[in-house]
């Protein structure tokens, strides 16, 4: 390669690093957005919420009064499954079959030891930088439902990071407005999301000591 | 490099590689990638009546000294962030110095015992419990009376009474409570003359306070207390009380009065008897011989005494540290009946219990020489430390050598600890249980406010345990499990009643006192001068901020500059100007004093404050053992003592006279200090209460064109920055955002401001701690924190720079709120100075001259009227600090907040402290005073939460709650229901630097001086 070529080397490296920033700043490529790690326990959210009809805030139960949204106790599992366990009996037309998620969450809590049972180690998947403070319990109160964040999480078999949590993602929300509306549809609210189809987005202040300190 | 051809043509594959490596790394460095994935734990079963991520509190004691102030402590997820006072407590209403903030760095030390531990071939190793049980089981079988013997540091309430219970139940021998840093001689003489131990000291009542030596706000008494009294009567301004001084040297106490006469150290009896002719009471001296003996005139004295008998009632107080302190307790004792204060100034009915009986250093070392005669078999000592805190006179290192068996259970590892057999680490006092009465029939209560951090056990349970099996105790005699249930029978209302006051951690009823416990009497010996042979006296002072020693170990005690001398992370021998001269000293030179008794070699610093013929030093430094933040800073004072006691067995701090003589060397002073003069700029600014009366605004300095100084209007804009011309001027609601006042958010509504009254403050610095433990701040002093200026010319090569507050030196302290301290007058060496405390912290400007020099935005003024540091779009160009004209911008020049550096501030478990509200800042960032913006944002949450607005003085900011002054008034400045927003309308009222046009949030109320009558200062 010629001596006069290899400079041109440098203009290009400058020209594709400022591509990659570029892309990185508005792809969300810096964000951990699809993040779907494999957790210990093989949790099922859609026989919980589909199924069972339990509400988000049975398990995640400080969502609504605390900034930390609060992730289960052991006990809280071992309330149910305790006497739920991995050997369902054949019931009527549905077949006899062993439950491979009960069995990893029994490895950390035998039923009826509580004094052998375990932490759960969960694999972190929503994570705000620290220099930011996000609420839960604001926005909960403020009728955004979990799924304008968190996504359809009452379909996901595997929970994934739906929205990229990046800064732009959040402050769009709070200068445009929430849409009751499309917060309910979300979450498969579709009476619901009919009934608030005229209310008027509601804002959010914006200012970065809001979240910023 | 390829060699270059001219035959080939367009790129090669091995460049194309090279660049898209480049760019691949580039793109991967700027994306970061993922975060590091980490892991949610969850909770086995969720403890009740807590919500993760939202605080809980408990209402429990601070045992950092003897006062007994009830603190809440906010717990977190199951750990203690923040300690703050209980303002229900009634000793300390809620407010609480800096020691008792430093508390939890107590419980969180790095270098506490983890565990318990047993001396094995001359090393204390680690242990498990049941091994150094047994251990201690088996030496103490066959042990009895005497032989055994109990050590420990008072604490009021019930553990004193437990251990005496426990030695005389088991027949063992004496239990002694010592106590450093009471003032022994004041209390046999307040026992006496008043019936009380300590008396409540109504600083409100009187017109006159008189103070020899008595340094009640360093920590002398019940400091707490006594600044919220002395602190409102201040702020009566036009009638408050007059406040005069006697004492050699100028403490922080001294710094406060209006008047500082400089008695020879050793004449305080002299001038006390004295006055107390004066004041019509029987005494054998006149103001002649006083004058004479103290260095005074008797014109001087003669307007005291006339002053003292003209103006009722008065209060006249006592805290000599010389060998006849006991007389000159009693004699002022008796001036007080004379001059009829008692009942009035004087409280004896409203007494704090917290005190005594204890034993002085006298009975120490008596037991020191029965242990030397191989009389002792066994020492048990809990919390105190001999070793570090007697003479060396006393030899009671080389007395505990001959005892065979000595127990700890010390928390840390002190210099007495280390010489122990056995250490069976107690808990902290934040894991623990306890009772005291620290006011007639109130009791409170002490209780754990979260798991113990390390495998320590309570000492009252390791004591019942060695009673129950193994030692000849009658199996009845000791039938409780733990201390808790000792404790229990002892509450009014057993357990149920116990229960009800975990609440506010308050109960009614009273504690029997320690019967038969030995207690100091007041002395009779007769008043002597101080011996030994050199041109000066030596006075030796406790230190405010770190006591008799104990708070050596904390690195926000270190780190918080002497109220006084504004050094930190040091020891220092204070010169007057003149002797200085004389001897070719200048700051920071070493100097030798020698007394009889031995020396030490320090830097000196020159301080108008002591006489011309006495030198003084603090302790507290010195350590040699007491963990890495304590061990190998500065001297120990107590090295130049002997072993002198005053009539009630207490160590004579002033007891000598000493030899002073320039050394070779010089150590840099680590101070946070500027100038301790204002050059004219009006900075701490002071009217006298004359000029008040007449409605003399004070010291103006410079006018400006424009609004008023005072205004506040809602929002963002000081008036000065409203009159934006241009582009600028635009006042479109889209251009405004949130800045329009008809914006939806309403956030334009507020201004917060605080307002800081320097006619309360008195330089104590507790609010400095304050804001260090809540806003996460780094102490930066420590000797591996510090990074040598020019890194390959360090001492030895390695660009460390090992000296203690090396970072200091250069200025990179952290400290968000630092007090400054101004001296005027007194520039000829003689006459009396007077001195301003001011604390400074980022002053939340309208129109702030930082602001616009950011490029990156990193810094603005929020509509609610915060200047904002935002961290994360910090590039750390440093332009905004050098356009405040506070200085209050702080750089973190390296990354204190990160565990892989040396220089992290927070070694583990330190960093369980950290307030997870607030974030941990990373290097190359600017940093400042946010005016607490958390707590903003925290009210703000929990009012909406619970649907209603903010309520006026809802919250305040970790300064103004703490300020044991109630100097510090934050809140919202445009809505007139907030007292800020009436303070700031004071007559007294000014901006620092207010010819600048920064329009400051934060507003200053002039200090009001009482100068004596005809006086001009």
């Amino acid at each position: 390669m010629s001596r006069r070529r290899s400079w041109v080397l440098v203009p290009a490296f400058f020209a594709i690093a400022l591509a990659a920033l570029g892309l990185s700043a508005y792809s969300g490529a810096s964000s951990s957005q699809g993040f779907a790690p494999l957790q210990p326990v093989d949790f099922p959210h859609p026989v919980h919420v589909q199924q069972l009809g339990m509400n988000c805030l049975y398990c995640h139960y400080s969502a609504n009064r605390s900034p930390d949204p609060g992730i289960p106790a052991v006990g809280t599992c071992m309330g149910c499954h305790t006497i739920i366990g991995p050997n369902r009996p054949q019931i009527g037309e549905r077949a006899a079959f062993r439950s491979a998620p009960l069995d990893s969450l029994h490895r950390y809590a035998p039923p009826g030891q509580p004094t052998a049972w375990q932490a759960i180690p969960w694999v972190r998947i929503h994570k705000l930088p620290e220099y930011v403070r996000f609420p839960h319990m604001r926005h909960v109160n403020a009728g955004v439902t979990c799924q304008t964040c968190h996504g359809p999480v009452q379909t996901m078999n595997r929970v994934y990071q739906f929205a990229s949590l990046n800064m732009g993602w959040c402050v769009n929300c709070h200068v445009r407005g929430y849409s009751l509306s499309e917060g309910l549809r979300a979450a498969g609210d579709t009476a619901g999301a009919r009934a608030a189809a005229n209310e008027a987005p509601r804002k959010a202040r914006y200012d970065c000591s809001v979240c910023h300190y | 490099m390829t060699p270059p051809t001219s035959e080939t043509k367009g790129v090669k594959r091995r460049d194309f590689l090279k660049v898209l490596g480049a760019a691949g790394a580039a793109s991967a460095s700027i994306g970061c990638g993922q975060e590091q994935v980490e892991a949610l734990i969850p909770y086995l079963v969720s403890p009740d009546q807590t919500v993760p991520g939202v605080s809980t509190h408990y209402a429990t004691l601070c045992r950092e000294c003897s006062a007994g102030c009830g603190v809440v402590a906010e717990v977190r997820d199951g750990r203690a962030i923040k300690l703050e006072g209980n303002p229900e407590h009634p000793v300390n209403r809620g407010a609480l110095c800096a020691r008792g903030q430093a508390a939890l760095q107590g419980l969180y030390n790095p270098d506490r015992y983890r565990g318990p531990m047993v001396r094995q071939n001359g090393q204390l190793t680690a242990a498990t419990w049941d091994n150094a049980l047994t251990l201690v089981r088996q030496r103490l079988a066959g042990q009895s009376g005497s032989a055994v013997r109990f050590l420990s540091q008072h604490e009021a309430g019930s553990f004193g009474l437990f251990v005496d219970q426990w030695m005389s139940g088991l027949g063992y021998g004496t239990h002694y409570a010592v106590d450093a840093e009471a003032d022994l001689a004041v209390q046999a003489a307040n026992q006496a003359e008043y019936g009380a131990v300590w008396p409540a000291l109504d600083f409100g009542a009187a017109r006159l306070i008189v103070s020899i030596g008595a340094d009640f706000l360093d920590g002398w008494g019940a400091s707490v207390p006594q600044q919220l009294s002395f602190a409102a009567a201040r702020a009566k301004l036009t009638d408050a009380p007059r406040f005069v001084y006697i004492g050699a040297r100028r403490s922080l106490t001294g710094l406060n009065a209006d008047e500082w006469i400089a008695c020879r150290p050793g004449s305080e009896h002299a001038i006390a008897t004295a006055l107390l002719g004066a004041s019509g009471g029987a005494s054998g001296t006149t103001l002649a011989q006083a004058a004479e003996a103290s260095g005074l005139t008797e014109a001087q004295l003669q307007r005291l005494a006339e002053e003292l008998s003209a103006t009722r009632p008065s209060l006249v107080l006592a805290g000599a540290s010389t060998p006849d302190a006991s007389l000159v307790a009693q004699a002022v004792a008796r001036i007080n009946r004379a001059l009829g204060n008692v009942g009035t100034t004087v409280k004896p009915a409203e007494a704090i219990l917290s005190f005594g009986p204890t034993v002085g250093a006298r009975e120490l070392e008596a037991l020191a020489r029965e242990m030397e005669a191989g009389q002792v078999q066994v020492l048990l000592i809990r919390g105190a430390n001999p070793v570090y805190t007697l003479p060396k006179a006393t030899r009671f290192a080389e007395a505990l050598a001959r005892v065979p068996f000595k127990v700890s259970f010390s928390s840390y590892p002190d210099e007495t600890s280390e010489l122990c057999d056995v250490v069976l680490p107690d808990h902290h006092a934040l894991e623990s249980w306890g009772i005291a009465e620290p006011a007639r029939g109130v009791l409170a209560l002490q209780q754990p406010v979260m798991e113990p951090v390390f495998d320590t056990r309570p000492t009252g349970d390791v004591l019942l345990e060695l009673a129950r099996d193994g030692t000849p105790a009658a199996p009845g005699r000791f039938p409780w499990m733990t201390y808790r249930e000792w404790m229990t029978t002892r509450f009014p209302g057993g357990a149920a009643g116990l229960t009800q006051a975990l609440a506010n951690g308050l109960g009614q009823g009273t504690l029997p006192t320690r019967s038969g416990a030995p207690a100091p009497a007041p002395g009779t010996q007769a008043p002597t001068p101080l011996a030994g042979d050199g041109d000066f006296f030596l006075v030796v002072q406790p230190s405010p901020v770190l006591g008799a020693g104990a708070g050596a170990n904390k690195p926000w005690l270190q780190e918080l500059p002497d109220p006084v001398s504004k050094i930190c992370w040091q020891s220092w021998v204070e010169l007057h100007p003149s002797v200085a001269e004389r001897l070719g000293v200048h700051n920071g030179d070493h100097v030798t004093i020698t007394t009889a008794a031995g020396s030490l070699t320090a830097p000196a610093w020159i301080y108008l404050g002591v006489r011309p013929d006495t030198v003084a030093v603090s302790l507290g430094q010195g350590h040699t053992a007491y963990g890495r933040y304590a061990q190998g800073i500065g001297v120990n004072a107590v090295d130049a003592l002997g072993a002198v006691w005053n009539g009630a067995g207490q160590l004579a701090l002033t007891q000598a006279r000493a030899r002073v003589a320039k050394a070779e060397g010089h150590s840099p002073l680590v101070s946070t200090e500027g100038s301790a003069r204002q050059h004219g700029r009006g900075i701490a600014r002071a009217l006298t209460a004359a000029q008040l009366a007449a409605g003399v605004p004070g010291e103006v300095h410079h006018e400006f064109p424009g609004g008023p100084p005072t205004e506040f209007e809602p929002g963002l804009r000081s008036p000065a920055a409203n009159d934006a011309v241009g582009e600028l001027s635009r006042t479109d609601p889209r251009a405004l955002g949130m800045y329009d006042p008809e914006h939806w958010s309403q956030m334009t509504a507020r201004r917060w401001a605080m307002t800081i009254d320097l006619a309360r403050c008195t330089g104590c610095s507790a609010c400095v701690t304050a804001c260090y433990a809540e806003n996460n701040i780094p102490t930066v002093g420590a000797r591996w924190q510090g990074r040598s200026l020019r890194p390959f010319h360090s001492a030895d090569g390695s660009g460390w720079d090992t000296r203690p507050g090396a970072n200091i030196l250069k200025g990179r302290e952290m400290s968000w709120l630092r007090i400054e301290r101004y001296f005027e007058g007194g520039e000829d060496g003689e006459s009396d100075f007077e001195t301003r405390f001011l604390p400074m912290l980022c002053q939340h400007c309208g129109n702030a001259p930082c602001e616009p020099v950011c490029p990156v935005f990193a810094t603005y003024h929020s509509p609610d009227g915060l200047n904002v540091q935002v961290y994360n779009r910090c590039v750390g160009t440093r332009y905004c600090s050098n356009g405040c004209p506070y200085k209050v911008r702080y750089f973190n020049w390296h990354g204190y907040g990160e565990p892989a550096r040396r220089q992290y501030a927070f070694p583990e478990p330190l960093h369980l402290q950290l307030n997870p509200d607030v974030t941990v800042r990373g290097k190359g960032v600017m940093e400042k005073c946010t005016f607490c913006v958390q707590r903003i944002r925290e009210a703000e949450n929990v009012a909406r939460l619970e649907n209603r607005a903010l309520q006026p003085d809802e919250f305040t900011t970790a300064c103004a709650q703490a300020c044991p002054s109630r100097a510090i008034v934050f809140g919202d400045a445009a809505d007139p229901n907030w007292t800020v927003a009436h303070q700031v309308e004071d007559q007294r009222a000014y901006h620092v630097f207010e010819e600048l046009n920064t329009f400051t949030a934060v507003v200053y109320l002039q200090k009001v001086n009482h100068p004596a009558t005809g006086g001009t200062r």
